[in-house]
């Protein structure tokens, strides 16, 4: 049994350590490149969303380096992600037999992950698996914790590049950690030589919002690195959406009962939205409103083209954006989205918000 | 002014529509449903959409739009899923704060009750929330809803046995002429009878889609695909077409399922 799975981020670091460690055949896919976007587009339907045809790519280049059993998550409430899982396996069982395990994350995450771990890697003892995860998800909070750092310190400094090479190179060392100590004193280690290479500059850099469908703001190549481009100009980046808070608040906290984001996005998004539209448009609402409440100068909104959720969201985001006077630049991206196009937008978008802050 | 509703023909109008004229006209409130969709109620919810939006979206907004001078309140309803286990697209979810965002309306002027589901429950809820907005009593809402589905319920028609090609699609593109180039009316003119998921009991039709699928939860895609594997086992039916909008999320990701179904029945 060889597994792959699809990208998203920096997540495959956690979830390929999780499973080797449990004894599992890994596969994985390649990074995502041109050639995925184009594979995964090709067998896809025309008009759907771009993380689909991404998934799909991953997949195919996954099966091709020999992989058998693909692994993927659904039921991120009521939006199309929900039905990829079962549309993919119809679309790629023409080409080869495969397994397919989907683990539902709308119900019990942490039930749902066990049993799956529990089939993959029938072996491994009920500690083992226990314990993989909860290092998966250390790592992750810990991967979440060094990307903000960047995104921090980044734009506080004329060396962002530096900084950016100490993020990429504390992707590979959390990568190689196996204890929990390791991790901590990693984290600890990458964020203290950031802060010491941003020791020359801005202290008040202009603040930008990012909001938006949860794939295209954690994966880098889809979102054309939005993040590097906006502080290697001078911009702090914040956003709300990190795999690492996710698992933990769905895998432990909601598992205990303590935790409801629905209601919790709910609050916050009124009187713009007042009810669940699916997917993560009450969330991009819901921190919208957060940014503007806390004088952000901006906001950039990414959603996959046709997205639905994100769509109804803009109904709302663009009376915030009048109501409370904040510049917002909507970046809805699909496979034929160029650097260029996204690059000179963003450079507009900047030099706005500087020329504002100036006034 | 006079309270007076008005209801925007499109959407689940056409599902829902005599229920609710029904539903104010038992009050004895006037009720306006806007006029047949146009060049110009197209034109309008173009204007007026975030460009992304499914053409059934934007044409329900230029419906509100004719409305509102008109009258008071609009009903604009937040049908969320009406069948267990199954829940209706974003668009519809988010209609009221759509409507409301993109008009700057006031809450108080939309009738807008939320119904997330099937029970009695919600119902009456719904019920309470019209009646509050339009200030009359909760009772006499609740015997005008009471009547306004008992001859609702009674429209329903039965289709005979001739052969006839099944035409597949949302109630919302089928039964606005404009909206399809009235295919319905151009097939009947030369001739040919036709069906739709509508002549169908909604029951027959989920139940057909949860006996093969049973990971479909979009209501309506699951009407339709149920639709789809009903007619193609039916013998007077001589074939299919399906007819779908540009940015419908549900029906781009849904054709795989079909297609690969249809081939298998060949």
């Amino acid at each position: 049994m060889q597994v792959t799975f699809p990208h998203m981020g920096y997540l495959n670091i956690p979830v390929f350590n999780m499973l080797t460690n449990l004894g599992v055949n890994v596969i994985e896919a390649p990074p995502i490149t041109k050639k995925t976007v184009e594979l995964g587009s090709r067998y896809s339907p025309e008009g759907v969303c771009l993380p689909y045809k991404i998934n799909m790519g991953n997949f195919l280049e996954g099966i091709e380096r020999g992989a058998d059993t693909l692994v993927t998550v659904c039921g991120a409430g009521k939006c199309r992600q929900g039905f990829y899982n079962t549309v993919q396996k119809i679309a790629l069982a023409e080409k080869t037999p495969l397994q397919f395990h989907t683990i539902n994350t709308s119900e019990n995450l942490f039930k749902n992950l066990y049993v799956f771990l529990q089939t993959v890697a029938p072996n491994a003892s009920r500690f083992a698996i226990v314990k993989n995860i909860a290092l998966a998800i250390k790592t992750l909070t810990a991967l979440d914790a060094i990307n903000n750092a960047k995104n921090y310190y980044g734009a506080r400094t004329k060396n962002a590049d530096t900084i950016i090479g100490i993020y990429n190179n504390g992707l590979y060392q959390l990568g190689q950690c196996r204890t929990f100590q390791e991790v901590n004193s990693k984290q600890t280690n990458i964020t203290a030589q950031m802060q010491a290479v941003a020791t020359d500059g801005i202290s008040q850099p202009a603040k930008v919002g990012l909001i938006g469908e949860l794939y295209l703001l954690l994966e880098p190549y889809i979102n054309h690195n939005i993040e590097d481009l906006l502080i290697k100009q001078g911009v702090e980046v914040k956003k709300f959406v990190y795999t690492g808070d996710y698992a933990y608040s769905q895998i432990i906290l909601r598992t205990l009962g303590l935790y409801n984001e629905e209601t919790a996005y709910l609050k916050q998004a009124r009187p713009y939205l007042n009810y669940h539209v699916g997917g993560d448009g009450l969330k991009s609402v819901g921190t919208a409103l957060w940014y503007t409440n806390h004088h952000y100068d901006g906001i950039i909104h990414l959603y996959p083209f046709g997205c639905m959720p994100e769509i109804v969201a803009q109904y709302a985001l663009k009376n915030i954006s009048k109501d409370y006077n904040t510049p917002m630049l909507a970046l809805s991206i699909d496979e034929h989205a160029s650097d260029v196009g996204i690059i000179t937008r963003l450079e507009a978008f900047i030099d706005c918000l500087k020329r504002k802050q100036k006034q | 002014m006079d309270v007076h509703v008005g209801i925007p023909r499109a959407m689940l109008y056409h599902e829902f529509g005599n229920l609710w004229t029904g539903f104010f006209q038992n009050m004895g409130i006037p009720v306006t449903v806007s006029n047949e969709t146009n060049q110009q109620t197209l034109d309008r919810g173009t204007m007026l959409a975030i460009d992304e939006s499914c053409l059934p979206l934007k044409i329900y907004l230029g419906h509100v739009e004719s409305l509102l001078p008109k009258c008071t309140h609009i009903f604009v309803p937040r049908i969320a899923g009406y069948y267990p286990d199954f829940f209706l697209c974003a668009k519809f979810a988010g209609l009221p704060d759509i409507v409301a965002n993109t008009f700057n309306i006031s809450s108080n002027k939309l009738i807008a009750p939320n119904i997330e589901n099937k029970s009695l429950f919600t119902e009456l809820k719904a019920i309470h929330t019209a009646c509050q907005a339009l200030g009359v009593s909760k009772t006499s809402g609740y015997l005008a809803y009471h009547q306004a589905k008992k001859s609702w319920k009674s429209d329903l028609l039965c289709p005979d046995s001739d052969p006839k090609i099944a035409v597949i699609g949302h109630s919302y593109l089928l039964k606005d002429a404009f909206f399809c180039r009235d295919i319905l009316n151009t097939l009947s003119k030369r001739g040919i009878k036709t069906i739709t998921p509508e002549h169908i009991p909604g029951k027959i039709l989920y139940q057909e889609s949860a006996a093969s699928q049973s990971d479909i939860y979009w209501q309506l895609s699951a009407k339709i695909d149920g639709a789809v594997r009903f007619f193609s086992r039916q013998p007077d039916i001589c074939g299919i077409i399906m007819v779908s909008s540009f940015g419908c999320g549900p029906d781009t990701i849904k054709r795989i399922y079909r297609t690969s179904y249809s081939e298998e029945q060949q």
